[in-house]
This record gives C-alpha cells, sequence and structure tokens, in this order.
C-alpha cells in the first residue's frame, strides 16, 4: 500500500539525504574552474579535423591529399586505408536484441552512409590548419541513391544501405499480451492514426571533446574525454584499438552537458587516439557546432501507427502500436530506444495490448540515446489516443484517466509490455496537478471565453517511467556489454572525512553532492567531510556510468554499504581505543561517542589515523579504514506523475501562449530535492523544446540536413519558456535503496503530450486531431484551416 | 569551426577604408560589428582576402540631430540606438524595433550600417529605414552619395553597394507620426517569419492622412507597401481599407519556404499582422503616443 | 598557410597584456588558449549560444564573433576577475539558488548579469529574460538562473 513520507524538509540537515544541501560542485563551476576537455592544454598538444561526406550515400572513389598534406604544420592524413587494417568496428554497448550489429569503422571502407561522416582525418598544428588541410583534399564523391525516412526506405524497390542485411528493416521486436484485436473489437470507440515524432537533438552546450596522450615504450594511452561513462569509453577504444585496456586511462574532469548523447565512444575519439599513438603527441578535437550537428548522435524521431479502444464508460480495453524507428546509418553504442515498448502501457489498467518495434536504417545520423529514450515518443501517442477517445465518448480528460489508472492496491503491476511496475499512487498526482491549476474554474473560463471568441485549452498528460535496471542478469540476458551496478571505494582520510572514488563523471546532475550526502548520512558524517573524486577510470571501481536514471539508485547502494563498513570497523576500533563496550557507541557529526555518556568520545579522525598505523587494534582486526562495495539492483523503480498545461490559441494565426504548466511527480526518496527540481526543470524544459520549437529537418529529395547550425536549430532561450510549476509526493520504492527512484529523465515524458492535449481541448470546436511534432504556429494553422475546409 | 587565412587591414578613416576595399577589387569585406560577418567566416561560408576593420574610424559612430533629421553613424551600436535619448524622443519606431534584434550580447556589438549592408531579408533595421524613410549616405573612392533607403535593397543579403562602397550615414527624417510594430518569430530574437511597421499622420477625430506600411520576411527583401499605404491614407482605417491594404501587401510580396516557416504561411499571416500592426497603431493615437 | 602576425595590447582583467595574433584568431580561443583564461567558453562560433560573452569595456559580447585583433586597445573581463577565496556576490546567487548544473554556460550568465548590475536597473522578470537570452542553457530550463540573477541584482551592496 501507499507509504507515504511525511518528514517536513525543514527538519533534516542540508548535509543529509533529504536536504536542500548547495551542491559541492559549484565552488568551482561558478568560477569557471571546471576542467572540460578543451580547457587542457598539454604541451605540445597537436589538433584534429574530420573531411566528412557532403552528400547522404556515396562512393569514396577517390582521395587525394598531397596537397593538404603539404600544408605547413600539418602532421598526419589518415585515409580509410590507414585505419581499416588497424582498428576493429566500434563496439556497441547495448545491442538491439536478435538484430544483426551494424558497426561502423572509424573510417568508411568504400562507401559513406550518411551526411557527416568522418572520411578522412587530418591532424595538424592547430586546429585551423588541420581545417584548412580538411579544405585541400581532394575527394571525388559518386553520389548513390539515399533514404531520407522509413518509409522510402521500407518500400519495395528502396536500394538496400548494407547489402549484407537484404533489408532495410534491421529487426523487429513485438512485445504484448491478451488479445487486442478481441479488445478493439469489443470497443464502443476505436481511435487510430499515424503519429510522426520530430527527430532532435540533445545538444549538450559542451560539443563532443577528447584529448588524447600517449607515451611510447610504457604503451600508455590516456584520454581525457567528455563522456557519461569513463569505463565504458575506455573498454570501447580498447575493444576498436585493439589496445590493452588495462593501458588505456579514461578521465572525465567536468562535462558541459550529455543527455544521452556522449554515451561511448565515436569515430572520432578511435582517431584522435591513432593520431597521438602515431605522432607521440597529445591529440585533441573538440567538436564544433557544424560538426555536431551532423556527427553527433541525433534522437526521437519515429513513426507510430497506433490504435486505442474503449468501452462506452472510457475504460481502455486495448492498445497497440507498430512504430518504426528511423535508426539512421548504423547502430550508434546505445542501439534503438526501447522504453517506447516496455514503457507502452503507461499508468492505465489495461490488459489487451501489442507493441512492436521496428528499427529501419536510413541515410542519416545515426540515433543515440537521448534523455526519456523512447518514454516522450511513447507517451504522447498514447496520451494523444486517450485524450481522442474522452473527445468522442464526451468524457472529462480528467475523469477518463480515473477510470483507467493502476491502482495501489493493484502493485506489483505486470505490463503487456513486460515491465514489473514497484509501486505509487498514479491518481494521486494527477489530482495534485488537477487542484493546483485549478482544473474545474478552467473549464468554467474555458466555457465564458469561448462566448467570446477566445480558445483555451487544458490539457494533461501522465507517465510511468522506468528508472534503472532490473539487474545486471537481466542486461547480460540481452546482450549488454555492461551491468545494472555501481561500484565505489570509500576510504577515510587522516583530515577526519572520507574520500569516495567513484567512476560516474560529473555531467551535470549533481551526483557528487548526491552521494556527498549519502555517504555523510549512512556513516555519520558531517557533509563537509565528504569528498567525492569522480570520473577516472584509474582508481574507481568497474562501473557503469551516468545513464538510464539509475546512476544514484546503483550508486546510493553501493555507498550505503561501504558506509556501513566503514562505520561498523570505525566503531569497533573505537571501543578498543575507549575501552568500551561496541553496542553502546554511535557516530554521529563526525565524533564516535557513548551513548549513555557522551563525554566518553573519540573524533573519527583519531580512530582513521589509529586504523591507518595500526598501533591499536582489537585482536584480528587489520590496519586502514576504507571500503569497496558494489550494488546490484534487484528490480526497476518506477517514477510517475502528471503533467498539466493551460494554453490559450488563436485559431486564426495558430499562435499560441503556454499560460501555464505544472508538473507533478514522484521520485520516492528525494536525496536533494532541490536538486530533484532541477533535473526536472532541465528534462521539462528539453522536452518543451522539442514539443515546440526544435527539429531537424532533411531535405527529401537532396537528403541533407537543412538546418544544422545554432542560428536555424529552434533551441528555446530564457525568452521562450514557461514558468515551471512543481509539486511531488513521496512514495518510497520498495525495490531500492532507501526508496529511491530515478529523476533525470522524468521532466522530458509528459510535456509534449499536455501541450498537444491542451492545443486539441482549445480546438475542439474545429474537432482537430494532433498528430506529429513540433507543435508550430503554423501546424496548428494548418490544423485548423483544414478543418476549415472540411467543415 | 576555423576562419580560412585572410589579411586584416584596420582603416583609421572612410577615405582608407574605400580605398582599401578598392585595392582588393570585391575581395575585402567590412568588419563593423562582426555579428554577420564572422560567423560566416567562421563557417568558411566566406573566404575573403581580407577583412577591412572600420571600428576604428573617429566620428562614425554617433547619433545627433541636424536640421530636421537624426544623423547616426554607421558604426552606431544596436545598443547605443536603443539607450540613445535623441532617438526615443524622435524615433520611436526605431527605438522599439532595435529591441526585436538579436540579443544584448549582438546589440553590444552590431552596428546600424553592417546591418543594412548585409540585407537580411527579415532584418529589423533595414525594415526601420525603410519605414522611416531614411537616407543612407555611401562613401566610394570617388566621393559620397545619398541613397534612399527603398532604392538601397536589391535583394537576400544583395544591395545597390559597389564592392569599394561603404555606409557611413544613415539619415531618418523627423516626423510625427504615430508608429507600431509587430513581427512573428519562431523563438526570441530569432529572424522574424514576417514583420510589419507602421506609421500614420492623424487627421482630424479618427482619420489618418498618410500612412505607411513596411513589410519585413514576406520577399526576397523589405520593403514599402505602396499601395497598401495608400488604400489606407485618408481613411479612419475601416475594416474594408484594413482588409484591402492586407490583400495589397499579399500582392506586393512574394513570400518564400525557409526553415521557419512556409510561403503560404507568410501570406497568410501578413494580412493579420497589418491589421495587428494598425490596431495597435489607432490604440496608441488613442493613449496619446507617437 | 602561415599568416602575419598582429600585435595586439589590451587589458584582460585590469592587467596589460601584449601578444601577436593571427588575423583569423577569434577573441575566444585568444584568452582560452593564449592567455589561458578558459573559465570562458566556446558553444557555437556561431554567434547564437552565447557560451564566450565576456565584458568589452564593460558590456556583454560573445568572443567567439570577434577577432582578437579587434581587441587591440580594449578592456576585456572575463569570469576569473571575478574569482577569489570567497564567492562574488553573483557567483554565489547562482550557488544558492541552484543556478547551474553542468557549468558550462554559468560564467556567461554571471557576466551578464554583473553588466545588467552595472546598468542599475530595477528589470521586471519578463525583460529580464530578454536580457538573459543571449546566453543559452540546456540543464536548468532557465528557471533557477532567473531566481539568481533577480537575487542578485535586487541585493544591497
Amino acid at each position: 500500500m501507499t507509504d507515504v513520507v511525511s518528514i517536513p524538509e525543514t527538519e533534516i540537515a542540508p548535509g543529509r539525504v533529504g536536504g536542500r544541501m548547495e551542491r559541492v560542485e559549484d565552488e568551482r563551476l561558478v568560477r569557471g574552474l571546471g576542467r572540460y576537455v578543451d580547457d587542457l592544454d598539454p604541451p605540445r598538444v597537436v589538433h584534429v579535423a574530420f573531411a566528412r561526406c557532403p552528400y547522404p550515400h556515396a562512393r569514396i572513389a577517390s582521395i587525394d591529399a598531397s596537397q593538404a598534406r603539404a600544408i605547413e604544420g600539418v602532421l598526419e592524413v589518415l585515409l580509410p586505408d590507414d585505419v581499416l587494417g588497424r582498428t576493429g568496428p566500434i563496439s556497441i554497448l547495448r545491442p538491439i536484441p536478435e538484430a544483426p550489429r551494424v558497426m561502423p569503422y572509424a573510417l568508411p571502407r568504400e562507401i559513406a552512409l550518411y551526411e557527416g561522416q568522418p572520411v578522412v582525418s587530418v591532424c595538424a598544428t592547430s586546429r585551423a590548419i588541420a581545417e584548412d588541410a580538411v579544405a585541400a583534399l581532394d575527394i571525388d564523391y559518386e553520389p548513390l541513391p539515399h533514404l531520407s525516412d522509413v518509409e522510402k526506405a521500407l518500400a519495395e524497390d528502396a536500394p538496400i544501405l548494407h547489402p549484407e542485411l537484404g533489408t532495410n528493416l534491421l529487426v523487429q521486436n513485438p512485445r504484448g499480451d491478451g488479445n487486442p484485436e478481441a479488445g478493439l473489437a469489443e470497443s464502443e470507440v476505436v481511435v487510430d492514426d499515424r503519429f510522426r515524432i520530430n527527430r532532435v537533438s540533445g545538444l549538450p552546450m559542451e560539443t563532443r571533446a577528447i584529448l588524447a596522450s600517449y607515451v611510447p615504450g610504457v604503451r600508455e594511452l590516456e584520454v581525457v574525454a567528455s563522456t557519461q561513462a569513463p569505463h565504458l569509453f575506455r573498454k570501447q577504444l580498447s575493444d576498436s584499438l585493439r589496445f590493452p585496456e588495462a593501458d588505456i586511462r579514461v578521465t572525465t574532469h567536468d562535462c558541459g552537458g550529455a543527455f544521452g548523447l556522449k554515451l561511448g565512444i565515436f569515430a572520432e575519439d578511435v582517431l584522435v587516439c591513432l593520431h597521438a599513438m602515431d605522432l607521440g603527441r597529445p591529440a585533441k578535437w573538440v567538436e564544433d557546432r557544424m560538426e555536431f550537428f551532423r556527427g553527433a548522435t541525433q534522437a526521437r524521431e519515429s513513426l507510430h501507427v497506433a490504435r486505442m479502444g474503449a468501452s462506452s464508460d472510457g475504460t481502455i480495453l486495448a492498445y497497440t502500436n507498430h512504430y518504426y524507428v528511423d535508426l539512421g546509418a548504423h547502430n550508434s553504442p546505445m542501439g534503438s530506444p526501447m522504453l517506447s515498448s516496455l514503457m507502452f502501457q503507461g499508468p492505465y489498467s489495461f490488459t489487451h495490448g501489442y507493441v512492436e518495434r521496428n528499427v529501419v536504417l536510413t541515410n542519416k545520423v545515426p540515433v543515440g540515446a537521448y534523455r526519456g529514450y523512447g518514454q516522450p515518443e511513447g507517451c504522447f501517442v498514447r496520451e494523444l489516443l486517450l485524450d481522442r477517445i474522452a473527445r468522442k465518448l464526451r468524457i472529462d480528460p480528467l475523469e477518463i484517466r480515473r477510470r483507467n489508472f493502476i491502482r495501489p492496491d493493484q502493485m506489483p503491476w505486470q505490463t503487456p509490455g513486460g515491465a514489473k511496475y514497484d509501486s505509487g499512487d498514479y491518481q494521486r498526482c494527477m489530482e495534485m496537478a488537477a487542484e493546483t491549476i485549478g482544473y474545474g474554474e478552467a473549464r468554467e473560463r474555458q466555457r465564458a471565453l469561448r462566448d467570446e471568441g477566445r480558445y483555451l485549452g487544458i490539457g494533461l498528460a501522465c507517465y510511468v517511467e522506468m528508472t534503472g535496471y532490473p539487474g545486471s542478469k537481466f542486461l547480460g540476458k540481452h546482450g549488454a556489454e555492461y551491468g545494472a551496478h555501481e561500484g565505489v571505494v570509500v576510504r577515510a582520510n587522516r583530515s577526519g572525512g572520507v574520500d569516495v572514488y567513484t567512476g560516474v563523471p560529473p555531467i551535470g546532475q549533481s551526483t557528487e553532492t548526491a552521494f556527498t550526502q549519502v555517504a555523510a548520512t549512512v556513516i555519520g558524517l558531517d557533509a563537509a567531510k565528504v569528498r567525492v573524486i569522480a570520473g577516472d577510470t584509474q582508481g574507481t571501481p568497474v562501473n557503469t556510468g551516468s545513464f538510464a536514471s539509475r546512476t544514484l539508485i546503483a550508486g546510493s547502494g553501493a555507498i550505503e554499504r561501504a558506509g556501513r563498513e566503514i562505520r561498523d570497523k570505525a566503531l569497533r576500533v573505537a571501543a578498543f581505543m575507549l575501552d568500551v563496550p561496541v553496542d553502546g557507541l554511535e557516530l554521529a557529526d563526525s565524533v564516535i561517542s557513548s551513548v549513555d555518556d557522551p563525554e566518553i568520545s573519540v573524533s573519527f579522525a583519531d580512530v582513521a589515523i589509529n586504523a591507518f598505523y595500526g598501533h591499536r587494534l582489537p585482536e584480528g582486526e587489520l590496519p586502514g579504514l576504507e571500503a569497496t562495495a558494489y550494488y546490484d539492483p534487484i528490480s526497476s523503480a518506477f517514477s510517475y506523475g502528471t503533467a498539466a498545461a493551460l494554453v490559450e490559441v488563436d485559431p486564426e494565426t495558430g499562435e499560441f501562449s503556454l499560460d501555464r504548466f505544472l508538473f507533478v511527480h514522484d521520485c520516492g526518496r528525494q536525496v536533494n530535492p532541490m536538486t530533484v527540481e532541477g533535473q526536472l526543470h532541465g528534462g521539462i524544459a528539453q522536452a518543451l523544446g522539442a514539443a515546440l520549437f526544435e527539429e531537424l529537418v532533411y531535405d527529401g529529395d537532396s537528403g541533407q540536413l537543412i538546418n544544422g547550425s545554432m542560428i536555424d536549430y529552434f533551441m528555446p532561450t530564457t525568452a521562450d519558456l514557461p514558468k515551471i510549476e512543481l509539486d511531488h509526493t513521496e512514495v518510497l520504492s520498495p525495490v531500492t535503496p532507501m526508496g529511491i527512484r530515478g529523476i533525470g529523465e522524468s521532466g522530458t515524458i509528459p510535456p509534449g503530450a499536455a501541450v498537444a492535449n491542451a492545443l486539441c481541448d482549445a480546438l475542439a470546436p474545429f474537432e482537430v486531431d494532433i498528430n506529429r511534432l513540433p507543435l508550430t504556429a503554423e501546424y496548428v494553422w494548418r490544423l485548423v484551416a483544414e478543418s476549415r475546409a472540411h467543415a | 569551426m576555423k576562419p580560412a587565412p585572410f589579411a586584416y587591414e584596420r582603416a583609421a578613416s572612410a577615405d582608407e577604408a574605400v580605398a582599401m576595399l578598392d585595392r582588393y577589387q570585391g575581395d575585402a569585406r567590412v568588419l563593423a560589428g562582426g555579428q554577420s560577418l564572422v560567423p560566416l567566416l567562421n563557417m568558411r561560408l566566406m573566404q575573403p582576402e581580407a577583412v577591412i576593420d572600420v571600428n576604428r574610424i573617429p566620428d562614425l559612430d554617433g547619433v545627433r540631430e541636424d536640421n530636421g533629421h537624426v544623423r547616426i553613424g554607421a558604426l552606431a551600436r544596436y545598443s547605443a540606438i536603443e539607450w540613445s535619448p535623441i532617438v526615443g524622443a524622435r524615433l520611436p519606431l526605431l527605438s522599439e524595433i532595435v529591441r526585436y534584434i538579436g540579443d544584448r550580447q549582438v546589440r553590444t556589438r552590431g552596428t546600424i550600417g553592417g546591418s543594412l549592408a548585409h540585407a537580411d531579408p527579415t532584418g529589423e533595421m533595414a525594415l526601420a529605414a525603410l519605414a522611416l524613410d531614411a537616407t543612407i549616405v555611401v562613401q566610394s573612392p570617388t566621393g559620397t552619395r545619398e541613397i534612399a533607403a527603398r532604392d538601397f535593397f536589391l535583394g537576400p543579403y544583395f544591395t545597390v553597394l559597389e564592392p569599394a562602397d561603404m555606409i557611413v550615414e544613415v539619415r531618418f527624417p523627423h516626423h510625427t507620426m504615430v508608429t507600431a510594430f509587430a513581427e512573428h518569430a519562431r523563438r526570441h530574437g530569432d529572424f522574424c517569419v514576417i514583420s510589419v511597421a507602421a506609421l500614420g499622420e492623424p487627421d482630424g477625430d479618427a482619420g489618418w492622412k498618410t500612412v505607411r506600411l513596411a513589410v519585413g520576411g514576406a520577399s526576397y527583401r523589405p520593403f514599402v507597401a505602396d499601395e497598401a499605404s495608400a488604400a489606407l491614407s485618408n481613411t479612419a482605417l475601416e475594416p474594408d481599407a484594413v482588409e484591402a491594404a492586407g490583400a495589397a501587401c499579399v500582392e506586393a510580396a512574394e513570400p518564400s519556404d525557409d526553415i521557419r516557416a512556409s510561403a503560404d504561411y507568410r501570406a497568410h499571416l501578413l494580412p493579420i499582422y497589418v491589421r495587428r500592426v494598425l490596431d495597435q497603431m489607432k490604440a496608441r493615437r488613442s493613449q496619446g503616443a507617437t | 598557410m602561415t599568416q602575419t602576425l598582429i600585435d595586439v595590447r589590451l587589458t584582460v582583467n585590469g592587467e596589460p597584456v601584449e601578444r601577436a595574433v593571427e588575423p583569423r584568431r577569434s577573441l575566444v580561443d585568444f584568452l582560452r588558449h593564449d592567455l589561458g583564461l578558459t573559465g570562458t567558453h566556446v558553444g557555437c562560433e556561431q554567434g547564437v549560444c552565447g557560451m564566450c560573452t565576456v565584458l568589452l569595456d564593460g558590456e556583454p559580447i560573445k568572443s567567439c564573433i570577434m577577432l582578437a585583433v579587434q581587441a587591440d586597445g580594449a578592456e576585456i573581463t572575463t569570469i576569473e576577475a571575478l574569482n577569489g577565496e570567497e564567492l562574488h556576490p553573483a557567483q554565489r546567487a547562482f550557488k544558492e539558488a541552484h543556478g547551474l548544473q553542468c557549468g558550462y554556460c554559468t560564467p556567461a550568465f554571471i557576466l551578464t548579469s554583473v553588466a545588467l548590475r552595472e546598468r542599475g536597473l530595477d528589470i521586471p522578470r519578463e525583460e529580464l529574460k530578454e536580457e538573459l537570452a543571449g546566453v543559452l542553457c540546456r540543464c536548468t530550463g532557465y528557471q533557477n538562473i532567473l531566481t539568481a540573477v533577480e537575487t542578485y541584482l535586487a541585493a544591497d551592496d
């Protein structure tokens, strides 16, 4: 049953779990003293630039690099033949189940498969000279017929991009349960449509970047990279370079945003390492924004063909969704989004469901992970169809959801998609959202304003989000080349604190702060006494990284175990030093003292120093005060919530204002409510960006990206986003350490659907049905104009 | 993303600048605020042999009143124009429009001369120059000449300027008209989809003697909508006059498709924005604003 | 393609600097890689994202679209000018409001705010949003950035 924790926030000390601690990351970051890759300029550093294919599909007939090589300052030019013999393909961390692995090499053998694919790699004494050399290359391309979308790629006569596959349909993954066709046949109302989800970019402010240094003789490859997962980066570099992983060190000091886009290695990373190894000089590549839009993984684009049926009272009887992911030219390290399938049910209790993922190869930049990965797309389709049913049955969208929610007493809930929801009160979040937005009054105002010719709309969208993996064994069964766990080393220091070593790099998600709070709480230290050393494969336990809303779940589990081990040993050593029984001692605020007589005490620092010296230890106790611990999740935890939007639309132009936007969620225990809010703000902003502004547009004829610059890709500014109102419940997850559910991705999931539903609600008199993103004024205008034309 | 090599020349006077431009025979670019030029250099979309930095030319950035005109030096920055009390008092439309250009950082550096020479068809400054009937003073190796704004723009990023020409001043006549402006953009500070500026001279209680409409984003260049203006002059902006003006604007426009909007949508928005701007103008008149 | 170097003399964070630079060197590359002032970041080199914001004679500019040679004689302020053992009030406001996540855009927002405060205006939130629209942030949704800047602008000296 629902277990809502109700400790008032004010009673929690900031440095404890649950407290609003200011971030430890910020002391360096607000001073501009973060160390992003391009901040490092080691002596003799050289710079890399790439010639990239200007066509979506082309045969590389010839390459003449003689003029480029002749430029003063050019040190090395690597052509495909120079690279193919000495490197392996770029491995895939998370293969697509049942799909052949389509793995690219650092440079293409003969055929370039997308605009922007690196074709030649140049290293020079400056980036400007490297670019001069790229411009001086004479590359003869023979353009080939290209495929710019999934429909073209699946057409009968489509050219096959990877001849060895014999098809452009990489794989078809069905999931489901019950009898959807029977459910639909039984339904009073069936709605169906084709939904187009836009291709967008995660767009971190810091682009991809790598600095590689090689020490010949000792054969050490030192890499500083902007990545979410240094240990996985190291593994993949080793795979592709055919170089022992033991001799590679990967460090991420600071990372200027990642959002899924910086998972795993890419062709450029391999090439930069080759230059560093060949030249014996540190080699650096910092992606420029032109390269970014044509080289960094893109996201989300998919076509969903979906049907939903309901009985006359609005109970969903069946839901099916066949969707087609536009993967681009080949696999990225993180394959294609799976969560549109796994989470297709959302918070509703229907039992007849079928979802089918079709992964399609096209001549575009490969799709990779992006915050929410499949869940915003699935939520959009499901929530819009549900609202259409509500409109057809004249049931209020709020009421139809009430009739369909999975109830707390039905937990755990096994979905037709294959997920097992752990716990939660889904309806409660929606009711809170409705109350805060003033749902009833808004409906009245809507009616009143309509008489004045003004169109107000209220939109809701609900979601359930899978956070964390259900264990390493689960990932193993699915062929992943990593585990679900996190590992940490916690080591006492002579200053009365502990150092926490983690492979999780700082990518903006406040993990240094959250880990500090967990360690301080578990051990009994001042937060100021905890130092987190993050993101360096040297000296941290082999771990997984920062993605899949799993970091804090797995990381806090590991810190909890290591912390307890240290605390228990510190108490044993202290008992020996104080000559009292261990049972009566406690560790709080960095002091170990007797519960009965606080005068009997010793500082954690003195205990640690004594443990290091080993001078006065109980019989059988070894010196040192540190612990290494791993935590492997037993199950995924499911976050959930509701977004609500209030819009006013001008049907004449399609222009609309987003007058209110609020989000009520549950992420279980909040280790730091302040950073939870920050994660939501960011996720929601990215969702609203993708829903209202952003789209990577490819020209159907040329197959080329039309808007590959910051000038033409409409990322929202301060002045483009509404105030975001937040509220939450705190139902602890029964399956994770401290009851934590992940929060990093939640914000991305329902906002687009909520705004779309609000628009349809506002424009109900015109009976418009939204079926694509982004929701531009022009698109809304077209919907109204078409509706008027048919009327 | 680094520029191709170029020579850098710094001009100490307008005479020297045009002499330098002349010497490079069309293969040099004037560097003023650089807010459009330098991105193009960075992306190597433009690879001139030389850039002529005119920022050090003295006395070219002033805003002053002179004999019924406001004279703005070509190097006056957008922020300076935005905050100029003279512009605020004499050319409120310009004060209003300049805030739609780029963002604060861009307005710190961008110049009026650079903007007009760049001739972006969606550019707000070009629209203001047209609406306010500005005169553009151009220096060449053979002397200076004055060009009416409406004769200045030929097409997208294309003006009557010759390779060795440089804008030195923009001259705006004083006016006592009521003004209004509106634009549709995909996001804040972005290039507009369409923009409309209006000026009107009140006549009697509710009448308007002359009305002038200028339109941006709806054609290969911004333009003064003469027929629409004529349709509104000597009216009280009654609905049918407004409708006729909107239709005349659409007739005069040659919108095109781009990433920001389709030609259809631009054509659709145009009469609506004409109506909105005229409504705004009427409202400002009744509030006593000019 | 070695280019003629051009001498520049300028003041950076109060200190005189003299260097010879290639004409094509941007001001931001000059600050970061010639002077080692890496607190100013690069996001697009297209004059849009604002990561490279520094103050030129007290006003915010995008240093990726200004050439280093153009800064001859100028006074440039970067985030490093604010740095001490104690945080500058603007830096403190960002930390307290959780106005940053990855930190990449933060110096740009802080310098833009410092220039705003110098102008001494009482700016309503809607206008403040426009004043800050020249710097993009992908992490925070700008919510806490606005709060931080408002707090900083409203604080007594």
